[in-house]
């Protein structure tokens, strides 16, 4: 009880940093809604209907996963400022064991995910339909996990360098490459299309596309909501994987470097 | 006419500051063209777009233009915070000459930074017409300008970078997608009337199709003549703008 009493200070400690971000956070809103009101809105009229029939309810589900994983990331950069201001010895002196503090962060990342991503989703489920009571607890579970994953993918870049600037070009190509190389923008797991690319895309990353775990969670709201593509167990466990390495690394390397610090 | 030029070499140098920025810049670039661009036109019907490939990769070339030519309003918070706008009012160099040379510089060092982008870009299209592509090229330095200009006035009438922050993310966002950078006009208004007229006024989408126009792709500019005196005024309008809202704003009052 008095562990857990730890993990929600220091969860709680992230919830109101969060909060700090209101100017980031608009403009990430801004963003994301022009991209589902008119991006997808226009893409809906001049992609081919053989490919995906109705761009605009494709899209919007990838685009609840992009908001997830650009909120949940931000975490790395306040860990990463801490380690540059060696703020964690303060950390170390606070009445919380170093594990603690380690779930603590990666868990408020995940929830910081959650919160931000809650409109976006509730957006999808207004145009797409709502789920039915089991299935959103599984699209819920499942997006946690993805946000928690990623926070932790976000401490252990933060943790590995004390430079801001290479922190950011870091997560600048993870970005690029997670989100260009999933299912977000476009049907990779469709065979149809998946003949269409074979000539643009190299096959090593378009089997990269189909494990991402941002193409999980994309595909698994895709299925529930929409009926395609199919629910397979390669989702799930794209994200479970994802999720599970990355937020024990992110555990040890940020206990050892706020130690070594 | 020196104090420009000064002006102009000051800003020149301190964009070199922001390597990162400018590293973070071009991969943006090349995935938007590698990654997105060559598979999001394999779903593009041929019908609406020939070539969609050489579409977007026209218009990620002038979203990058717009976006390296909206940094100087950064820079002008920056010197803000840093104390540096009081040093800058002590130097002999009028208020006038000195926006002029922050708006050509801005203007100026975002074109030396996507030029080598516009020309892989031209690899890609190719060249069909080098008077058309002059005249376009000539166009798009009267859009880095009035960029620039643009950032400029939105950076010292708001002087709240917070507030900029927010603007800015918003407006960025509208511009781009409300712009034929992404599709063309004709795709815009079957989507909806309201966002193909907006598109028919906004200076992103003067500067693509012109650009488009300038490297051979020719259908989705009519009237290239139009898109240049839109060009011609956006810059003129940001330029003079700025001039005026940048003397009278910058002595007084509180940078938050």
């Amino acid at each position: 009880m008095k562990e857990m009493k730890a993990v929600l200070h220091v969860m709680e400690h992230d919830l109101r940093n969060f909060v700090r971000y209101k100017f980031w956070i608009v403009g990430l809103i801004a963003m994301n809604l022009a991209d589902l009101f008119i991006m997808a809105i226009v893409y809906t009229q001049m992609v081919r209907i053989d490919i995906v029939v109705d761009y605009f309810r494709f899209f919007s589900p990838g685009l609840t996963i992009t908001g997830l994983f650009a909120a949940a990331f931000m975490i790395g950069r306040e860990v990463n400022w801490e380690v540059r201001r060696s703020v964690s010895h303060y950390m170390l002196s606070l009445p919380i064991e170093r594990w603690e503090l380690a779930t603590g962060r990666i868990l408020a990342g995940g929830v910081r995910g959650m919160v931000y991503m809650s409109p976006l989703l509730l957006t999808t489920f207004l145009f797409l339909g709502f789920p039915s009571p089991t299935n959103l607890l599984v699209i819920l579970g499942a997006l946690f996990l993805l946000a928690a994953g990623t926070a932790g993918l976000s401490i252990a870049i933060a943790v590995s360098t004390r430079s801001f600037e290479k922190f950011v070009t870091s997560r600048s190509v993870l970005y690029y490459l997670l989100f260009f190389c999933s299912t977000i923008f476009y049907p990779m797991r469709d065979p149809r299309f998946l003949d269409l690319i074979k000539n643009v895309m190299p096959q090593p990353l378009i089997v990269f596309a189909q494990i991402n775990p941002l193409s999980g969670g994309a595909d698994m709201i895709r299925s529930f909501l929409l009926g395609t593509p199919a629910l397979t167990l390669e989702m799930p466990m794209s994200i479970l994987i994802f999720s599970g390495v990355f937020a024990t690394s992110a555990a040890v390397a940020y206990i050892k470097i706020i130690e070594r610090e | 006419m020196t104090k420009i030029w000064l002006v102009v070499e000051r800003d020149m140098r301190m964009f070199l500051q922001y390597k990162f920025l400018l590293i973070m810049r071009a991969v943006w670039f090349f995935a938007q063209i590698s990654l997105f661009g060559l598979v999001a036109s394999q779903m593009i019907n041929a019908e609406k777009v020939p070539n969609y490939f050489q579409y977007y990769a026209a218009g990620v070339g002038i979203m990058m233009l717009y976006s390296t030519a909206m940094f100087i309003g950064y820079d002008i918070y920056e010197e803000a915070d840093h104390g540096v706008v009081e040093y800058l009012l002590s130097l002999p160099v009028s208020r006038r000459e000195l926006v002029i040379g922050r708006s050509i510089g801005g203007g100026i060092r975002s074109f030396v930074y996507v030029g080598p982008m516009l020309v892989f870009i031209l690899y890609i299209i190719g060249l069909a017409n080098p008077l058309n592509f002059l005249l376009a090229f000539a166009s798009l330095f009267l859009f880095a300008f009035g960029v620039s200009g643009m950032s400029i006035t939105f950076a010292v009438g708001i002087k709240s970078r917070d507030k900029y922050d927010i603007f800015l993310g918003v407006f960025d966002a509208l511009i781009v997608r409300l712009s034929t950078a992404m599709y063309p006009r004709a795709t815009m208004l079957s989507a909806s009337t309201l966002y193909g007229n907006i598109a028919a006024f906004n200076p992103v989408t003067f500067a693509s199709d012109l650009f488009r126009w300038g490297a051979g792709i020719e259908y989705y500019l009519t009237s290239p003549l139009l898109a240049l005196i839109g060009l011609f005024m956006f810059f003129s309008a940001f330029t003079l703008l700025g001039v005026a809202i940048y003397e009278k704003r910058l002595e007084g009052g509180v940078w938050e």
